[in-house]
């Protein structure tokens, strides 16, 4: 297995037009970043700084007006069907189509991918069991909790076995408890599979409990900090949350991450 | 499953006020019957039960079948050309919008006037039929589908579209199924129009079909057979709406 490609952004600018007022918006002003293979990167930002963006021109719904986003040496945007079965997402909302069963929608990636019928099934099935949903395949969305919702959600995300892993605000909806059992679970499926795992979040526990890198973005997508978790031991995590948050609010790096990010 | 399925299937129910309103109107009619010649109403013009059982009871089937082909086939054609149409506009937004108004100004035309239209165009009276039935229920099915292809929740499409399907595949995979629950909708609108519409299409130049008994009964000033042909065309719109309400029941059994 050859393992997933890096990620490199250069020069990354996305500036959007309302239709209202006609006005132009610049959601990411110039990002410059690299994200290498396996890693477990959580970008976290106060609302409306440009994450959710990101998130788009990373799965390629979005061309960037400026810049590039390569994954390996191709564009998500203009390889768009390159990426078939390559990258898979998680939304903050599970997003399950209220139609299907658990199973079929676990198999909707597969099915996409063109893989025989029985391959689909027994891959899908075997994702629902890992994420304890063995007994609930058959049942259709509505007849789930919360958190089993996003159990399928995650299943359905794993299912093609994907290069890249993308989760934006995918736990934050979930109570305590279910959001840090979710976690810990997406955290090791996305480390027994050897994809590299970008997480968006606003929360900075998820962000600390979560990624081996963390990026914090200021307004616009201004990379504020580029914070290596493991550079931090346990005792000193409180402080590096105190950093982040310092940064978050002045909207630049806080002196603490300085010299150490 | 399956027991709760069965439960949960519609069972055609005749409620107390049902019967003692439809009651109340067979007294009045048959008590009208009976009073109209000392109110000087001619005997023809509310004939008794007796009257109407006698008309039911030579009713042609072959008209029933020849008008229920006739709806079927046109709401066939109409669903298909309407699907089709609303999604090529959905992916089309200039396509939209050339054709949304001239839609809208076709649905704005009266029924009366698409029957002159088709009886100086064209002389084929089954052609005629199909044309007037299609040009009236199509435009139904297609700004409903459209509007609900526009309705499904931009959460599913985004979604949808992070997986990267092909487009036969967004639209069989996520857009077809999310409308379902409209597409019944509208046949069940459309079924009523295409009964009704199809009665006075059939009033003219057709010889076969329940349009075509009705205007016999007319010229016969028989008020028993437009009676009994009218009771045949509720019979039959109830019974296509019976079937599509079924049929919506079972696959829309995912909803909660």
């Amino acid at each position: 297995m050859s393992g997933p490609p890096p990620i490199e952004v250069r020069g990354l600018r996305k500036v959007f037009r309302q239709t209202t007022t006609g006005q132009s918006v610049i959601a990411i002003e110039r990002l410059d970043l690299t994200i290498s293979p396996r890693e477990v990167v959580a970008i976290v930002g106060q609302t409306g700084c440009g994450k959710s963006t990101f998130f788009d021109l990373m799965i390629g719904l979005e061309a960037p007006t400026e810049g590039l986003i390569h994954i390996g040496d191709r564009s998500p945007h203009a390889d768009f069907d390159y990426f078939r079965g390559k990258i898979a997402t998680v939304f903050q909302q599970d997003r399950l189509l209220p139609w299907r069963t658990a199973l079929d929608n676990a198999r909707l990636p597969l099915e996409l991918i063109g893989l025989p019928e029985a391959e689909q099934r027994e891959r899908a099935l075997n994702w629902l069991n890992r994420l304890g949903l063995s007994q609930f395949t058959k049942a259709y969305p509505h007849e789930l909790s919360g958190g089993m919702r996003q159990r399928v959600a995650i299943a359905r995300a794993f299912a093609v076995e994907p290069d890249i892993l993308l989760a934006d605000e995918a736990f934050g909806h979930l109570d305590e408890v279910t959001a840090a059992e979710l976690r810990e679970t997406f955290l090791s499926l996305a480390r027994e599979c050897g994809s590299t795992a970008i997480l968006i979040t606003h929360q900075l526990e998820e962000a600390i409990g979560v990624g081996d890198r963390i990026i914090v973005f200021g307004r616009s997508a201004k990379l504020l900090a580029d914070i290596q978790v493991s550079q931090w031991d346990k005792q000193s995590r409180p402080l590096l949350r105190e950093a982040i948050q310092s940064t978050l609010q002045n909207n630049r790096a806080d002196p603490r991450l300085a010299g150490i990010s | 499953m399956t027991e709760e399925y069965r439960e949960s299937v519609p069972v055609l129910t005749f409620p107390r006020q049902t019967f003692v309103s439809l009651l109340v109107f067979a007294l009045v009619w048959e008590t009208l019957s009976y009073l109209a010649p000392y109110l000087g109403i001619p005997p023809f013009a509310i004939p008794s039960f007796v009257r109407i059982a006698k008309s039911v009871a030579t009713i042609t089937p072959i008209d029933i079948v020849v008008t229920l082909a006739r709806v079927i086939a046109a709401l066939i054609i109409s669903f298909v050309l309407g699907l089709a149409l609303a999604m090529a506009m959905y992916r089309s937004e200039s396509l939209n919008k050339y054709l949304h108004p001239m839609i809208r100004l076709f649905m704005a035309v009266p029924v009366v006037s698409w029957i002159l239209f088709a009886v100086l165009w064209f002389p084929g009276v089954e052609f005629r039929i199909a044309f007037v039935l299609v040009i009236v229920c199509g435009p139904v099915f297609l700004i409903d589908t459209l509007d609900a292809m526009h309705g499904v929740p931009r959460e599913l499409r985004r979604m949808m579209q992070s997986f990267r399907p092909t487009t036969w595949q967004y639209f069989f995979k996520l857009m077809l199924p999310a409308i379902v629950p409209t597409i019944f909708t509208s046949w069940k609108v459309n079924i009523s129009l295409a009964i009704r519409v199809v009665t006075i299409a059939e009033l003219v130049g057709a010889v076969t079909g329940i349009g075509h008994q009705l205007s016999v009964a007319q010229e016969l000033f028989s008020v028993a057979d437009v009676f009994a042909w009218t009771l045949v065309l509720v019979a039959l719109l109830f019974l296509l709406e019976a079937i599509v309400a079924r049929v919506e029941t079972r696959v829309l059994r995912w909803r909660a």
